[in-house]
């Protein structure tokens, strides 16, 4: 394993001063996101593969008995924990805690290489729901891109932190909503998508020249076409929702960024069955809970698939990763559904497949191989009688899962939980100030004869075909990582992350890192000695609901807390 | 600015912005009658994605029903937030608004069957 780790990277990388390496981060560009490289993790999901996957075999399943803490950072004021998955671009490692703060370390030693802390409307944010956490930066062309709450996008210098350009792209003091998202750096440009679906706005998807931060284009998820538009009855589509508020990949042989797109609002609709002519947003709901491909230079829509046609649970598409593989000479792309379906598709995004990750699921009885939903409930107002599978937080969330080409398994979090429903008709409020539109008054529930809790699947990512299973009793909120080392770190809600040997799950190192974990997990290489960071720190939208449904270490955990811990072999 | 000062805006003025809204937004719903809110809605509409089962029960908020809090803690809880934990719905409600919340908070009842 060592040998190979020597042998398969860039040698001339390995044991270089970390000064010489700074200077390298310039030249972060695509073709380097695209080969990954052995050494770095230069965009949220890795590489755009979207394996969460490091090559590294440094640390593997025969020595990972002797990880431990290599140092700590703590970004300070971490309202609603740390949610955000470090970057590593030659010996740095960049990340954001919440109110979109910023730091560049020394990857060995965690030492602040430099710091950004925006200036932000704190009276803006005192007054959003979904905030003031931030999940992450985008690297490329020598800078750092961030997000803010406030509806700004961010070009910073990575060698100073410097602000080379700031562009507004939401009037979030309108729409209320602004960025939690990391961005996407793909082929000059920065992709970002604002929050959205329970907010009544129209949920756009930005591109930013990375160069000068002018804006290139901005594509509407609700009604962003004249087709899309006769898919929202009686004008809903003013106040459908929708938005991409976590990243998606980038396709370099299609020229296509994909994106995955938010629920409509109100989140549950009051139509019946009839709901291409009743109730709320009359119609399918373009291009709301679904996966779509945007031309990256024109920002012009060249493919998409509506995972869940008028989505009346919230189960929407802007939570799953873009696992793109090849099997057999076929290229897929491998894209899980809140609602806790797998979808399998061709790089055109034609389903070829739909697999169950999760065992607690009614809202369908099922969707079919082609994409289909059989037996979809849709709710009038009033009391739902049997509880609605699986509750409001997914049957899987927005950490990202992990697929390694060395064992061929795409490990990822399923949920199981239901939830109590009572349909009530909302009316959007869009003035002064836009406010949440659920439709409903909702209670967490266990599922029918049954405990709430959570597992990591090791399966095949195409058949859905399972392996092994490990069981929570507590969903786990944050990312998969797996590596060469034939390992699959899992950071849990409690605090502990785990080590499982990759090909069977068996437990084979873990470590308290005091409080929950709802962030991101690395690895990276500084000087030849690996390095894996995770971020922890609970709170957030659905971290809040641990308390009171678990009791236990939640209800002392705090969630304003959080701390970026480094582990490498001692 | 696009968010006008509610403080100093004439409370009619407050109450007709809120109707135009409603009525421009879904004429499918009926608009409130006399710029009172109706408070049900409100909770299913935004305050319940917290305040689980309409206040009921505890989420990512705590349960109102039966709360052990005064009504000046609910009110000035309503208006201005709790970093991190709750928004601020100043620039959202008028004051005779929060007091209707907070009498809605009062009468809760655990749901019947």
């Amino acid at each position: 394993m060592r040998k190979q780790w020597l042998n398969s990277g860039l040698p001339v990388l390995v044991g270089a001063t970390l000064a010489a390496s700074a200077a390298l981060a310039q030249s972060v560009d695509t073709a380097r996101i695209e080969a990954a490289g052995q050494n770095d993790w230069l965009t949220y999901h890795g590489s755009y593969k979207s394996y969460h996957y490091s090559p590294l075999a440094q640390i593997n399943a025969s020595n990972v008995g002797n990880l431990s803490v290599a140092w700590i950072h703590l970004p300070g004021r971490s309202t609603r924990g740390l949610q955000s998955m470090p970057l590593a671009a030659d010996g740095v490692l960049y990340y954001s805690g919440s109110y979109s703060r910023v730091f560049a370390l020394n990857g060995a030693t965690g030492e602040v290489l430099w710091s950004f802390f925006p200036e932000l409307d704190e009276t803006l944010i005192a007054r959003q729901t979904h905030s003031p956490y931030n999940r992450g930066v985008a690297l490329g062309e020598g800078k750092v891109f961030v997000g803010t709450m406030d509806g700004r996008l961010f070009g910073l210098d990575a060698k100073s932190g410097k602000v080379l350009w700031e562009t507004r792209l939401l009037d979030s003091q309108k729409l209320t909503v602004g960025f939690t998202g990391a961005p996407l750096y793909a082929k000059g440009s920065v992709i970002i998508g604002s929050q959205g679906g329970e907010w009544p706005g129209r949920g756009p998807i930005f591109a930013v020249d990375a160069a000068t931060g002018k804006k290139k284009w901005e594509f509407l998820t609700v009604a962003g076409t004249d087709e899309a538009m006769k898919t929202w009855g009686n004008d809903s589509w003013r106040t459908g929702g929708g938005g991409g508020w976590m990243p998606g990949t980038y396709d370099s042989e299609t020229n296509s960024v994909l994106w995955g797109t938010a629920n409509p609002a109100p989140l549950y609709d009051w139509s019946g069955a009839d709901f291409k002519t009743q109730g709320a947003r009359p119609g399918d709901n373009l291009y709301t809970s679904s996966v779509i491909a945007l031309d990256i230079d024109t920002g012009k829509l060249k493919s998409y698939h509506q995972e869940l046609p008028h989505d009346a649970w919230d189960f929407d598409s802007a939570v799953g990763e873009f696992v793109m593989l090849e099997r057999d000479g076929q290229k897929y792309v491998v894209h899980p559904n809140k609602g806790g379906f797998v979808f399998v598709y061709d790089r055109n995004l034609g389903v070829k497949n739909v697999w169950k990750l999760v065992e607690n699921i009614n809202f369908v009885k099922d969707i079919d191989k082609t994409g289909a939903l059989i037996g979809r409930r849709d709710f009038a107002a009033g009391k739902v009688t049997d509880p609605l599978c699986p509750f409001i937080g997914g049957g899987v969330s927005w950490n990202s899962g992990s697929y390694s080409p060395k064992t061929g398994l795409y490990y990822k979090i399923g949920q199981e939980w239901c939830m109590t429903l009572d349909i009530q008709k909302t009316t959007p409020v869009t003035s002064p100030q836009a406010q949440l539109n659920i439709g409903a008054d909702f209670k967490m529930a266990p599922p029918p004869g049954g405990e709430i809790y959570g597992h990591l699947d090791a399966r095949d990512p195409i058949t859905g075909a399972k392996k092994w299973e490990v069981r929570y009793p507590e969903p786990p909120l944050g990312s998969v990582l797996s590596t060469a080392g034939n390992l699959v770190f899992v950071p849990d809600s409690r605090g502990i992350i785990h080590a499982y040997d990759a090909e069977t799950g068996a437990e084979l190192w873990n470590h308290n890192n005091g409080t929950g974990h709802q962030g991101g997990i690395v690895s990276y290489s500084v000087g030849g000695k690996q390095y894996i960071a995770v971020a922890a720190g609970f709170g957030g939208m659905l971290a809040d609901e641990y308390a009171p449904a678990f009791g236990g270490v939640y209800k002392s955990m705090p969630r304003d807390d959080g701390a970026l811990v480094v582990f490498s072999l001692k | 600015m696009l968010r006008p000062d509610l403080k100093t805006m004439p409370a009619v003025l407050v109450v007709s912005l809120l109707c135009a809204v409603v009525a421009r937004a879904q004429s499918a719903t009926p608009a409130p009658e006399n710029g009172t809110l109706d408070v049900e809605q409100v909770f299913a509409g935004t305050c319940g994605y917290c305040h689980s089962d309409g206040g009921r029960a505890a989420g990512k908020g705590p349960q109102l029903m039966d709360t052990a809090r005064d009504d000046d803690f609910i009110r000035n809880r309503i208006k201005h937030g709790k970093q991190g934990a709750m928004p601020a719905f100043d620039g959202a409600f008028t004051d005779a608004q929060i007091d209707q919340i907070v009498k809605y908070i009062r009468a809760l009842k655990p749901r019947e069957g």
